[in-house]
């Protein structure tokens, strides 16, 4: 999918998902939604039609992946849920996107967070309101060229490549970081811990926790999303040498997803890749 | 609810985000992880009667690759500015950092928390240091570890943005 977010900015933007090779189910799901609100003149007599130019709304772009938790009952329909609900909360607030002062981005990013919420309240009434029913992950970017906002559940991925380094923009809540981060556990015990990939916050969970945040892009720059099933199997190194050789997002995602397969494929994969291609 | 936004502002590793974890969260960790983009948090005060939310929009510090990124601080109602007082290059920079502040976000008020205070016996400023400080901002002695002075300094740049709001009514 190719997309302009802004008359300079091209954004190439692909996305793949896999099983894997030990999964029987895919519980993962990604969406890549183009979001304007415009009024198109079709013919005026008014002699300079450019007047009209600021009613076109400018293109917001909505990245989303979501990995439904294995080992519960439902993983695949509440990833599910999640990408299409966000995508019928957010498409209301495809309008407010444009022209963003600092009281409308925050009530812009306070939409973007009470959709999360919904739509976290939505799947949890689905599985039964008991909170281990159903659950998934989310990580989630919309693009208002030059800024991403970013709204993040869990412990998908989201990195940037930016001048040739990778940097990953969320913080795993799973109960290692946490324990880590409380200073309770060394990063060794983390490591080794059974329960240390066990969420702290999931979509339809007991807990939520939206972690929020914002960068701005620049040409050339890459917007990575993944599940965990990519960041168990590729490294760092090998996810930026990707990124910063593909000339397309479609081949960066069928190479990372190949990565992943090669590594083990122990878990079910997903990517979404956007190139500010400039 | 009226909300503000207030930037943090200073060098890599002085302490931004875990001033913004024990007055959001009142958490802290002794793990440094660096900020990527802004991460947001909100924190809702009363100050003098008056209700408010304060928006933290936590910057990544500058380092040797990157300097501050202007387009952050526009539209800023508050900067507060994060010093480390066992790094003296990190009050150093302030001049700069506050130049570069004033530029994307105009004369808007100000406060320098000069934290890890509870590292006493790596304090690397005189008391004629600190009163320069004190000279050119409004200071606050902070720890992030213990708690010593983060909600007075988060009080204070909360206060300072209402006082720009009635004076300008």
């Amino acid at each position: 999918m190719t997309a302009t977010a802004e008359a300079s900015v091209r954004v190439d933007a692909s996305g793949l998902t896999d099983v894997g090779r030990k999964r029987k189910q895919n519980e993962d799901h990604f969406v890549i939604v183009s979001l304007r609100k415009a009024a198109e003149v079709r013919q005026t007599s008014v002699p300079d039609p450019h007047v009209f130019d600021r009613l076109q709304g400018q293109e917001a772009l909505l990245f989303v992946v979501a990995d439904g938790v294995g080992g519960r009952a439902g993983g695949a329909i509440a990833s599910e849920t999640a990408v299409t609900s966000l995508v019928e909360f957010l498409a209301d607030a495809a309008g407010s996107v444009h022209g963003l002062d600092t009281d409308r981005e925050h009530e812009f990013l306070e939409r973007l967070e009470h959709a999360v919420r919904e739509t976290h309240q939505r799947i949890f009434v689905q599985g039964g309101g008991r909170g281990q029913g159903m659950a998934t992950t989310l990580t989630m970017a919309v693009l208002v060229w030059p800024r991403a906002y970013l709204l993040h559940v869990g412990d998908s991925r989201a990195f940037y490549l930016h001048k040739g380094r990778l940097k990953q923009l969320t913080r795993d809540q799973t109960t290692g970081e946490f324990m880590v981060e409380a200073g309770a556990w060394t990063e060794e015990q983390a490591r080794n811990a059974p329960t240390a990939s066990a969420l702290v916050s999931a979509l339809g969970g007991d807990d939520l926790t939206v972690a929020v945040g914002l960068v701005d892009l620049q040409p050339g720059d890459v917007l990575l999303l993944c599940t965990d099933g990519l960041t168990r199997h590729v490294p760092d190194e090998r996810i930026a040498e990707v990124l910063g050789r593909a000339t397309d997002a479609e081949s960066a995602c069928r190479e990372l997803v190949a990565g992943a397969l090669d590594g083990g494929g122990s878990d079910n994969v997903t990517v979404v890749v956007a190139r500010m291609a400039g | 609810m009226i909300q503000k936004k207030v930037c943090m502002v200073g060098v890599f590793g002085t302490g931004k985000t875990s001033l913004v974890q024990r007055f959001v969260h009142s958490m802290f960790s002794e793990r440094y992880l660096s900020t990527v983009g802004v991460k947001i948090d909100r924190k809702p005060i009363q100050v003098d009667g008056a209700d408010l939310t304060l928006v933290l929009w936590d910057l990544a510090g500058r380092d040797g690759h990157e300097d501050i990124t202007a387009s952050y601080l526009r539209g800023s109602h508050a900067i507060l500015y994060v010093a480390d007082g066992t790094r003296r290059e990190t009050c150093d920079q302030l001049p700069e950092l506050r130049a570069l502040a004033r530029g994307a976000a105009g004369e808007v008020p100000e406060v320098l928390a000069l934290n890890k205070s509870d590292l006493k016996e790596r304090w690397a400023l005189a008391a004629a240091d600190e009163q320069g400080l004190s000279r050119a901002f409004d200071l606050v002695r902070t720890s992030a570890k213990s708690g010593e002075g983060v909600e007075e300094v988060f009080r204070r740049i909360g206060r300072a943005t209402l006082a720009i709001k009635e004076a300008r009514s």
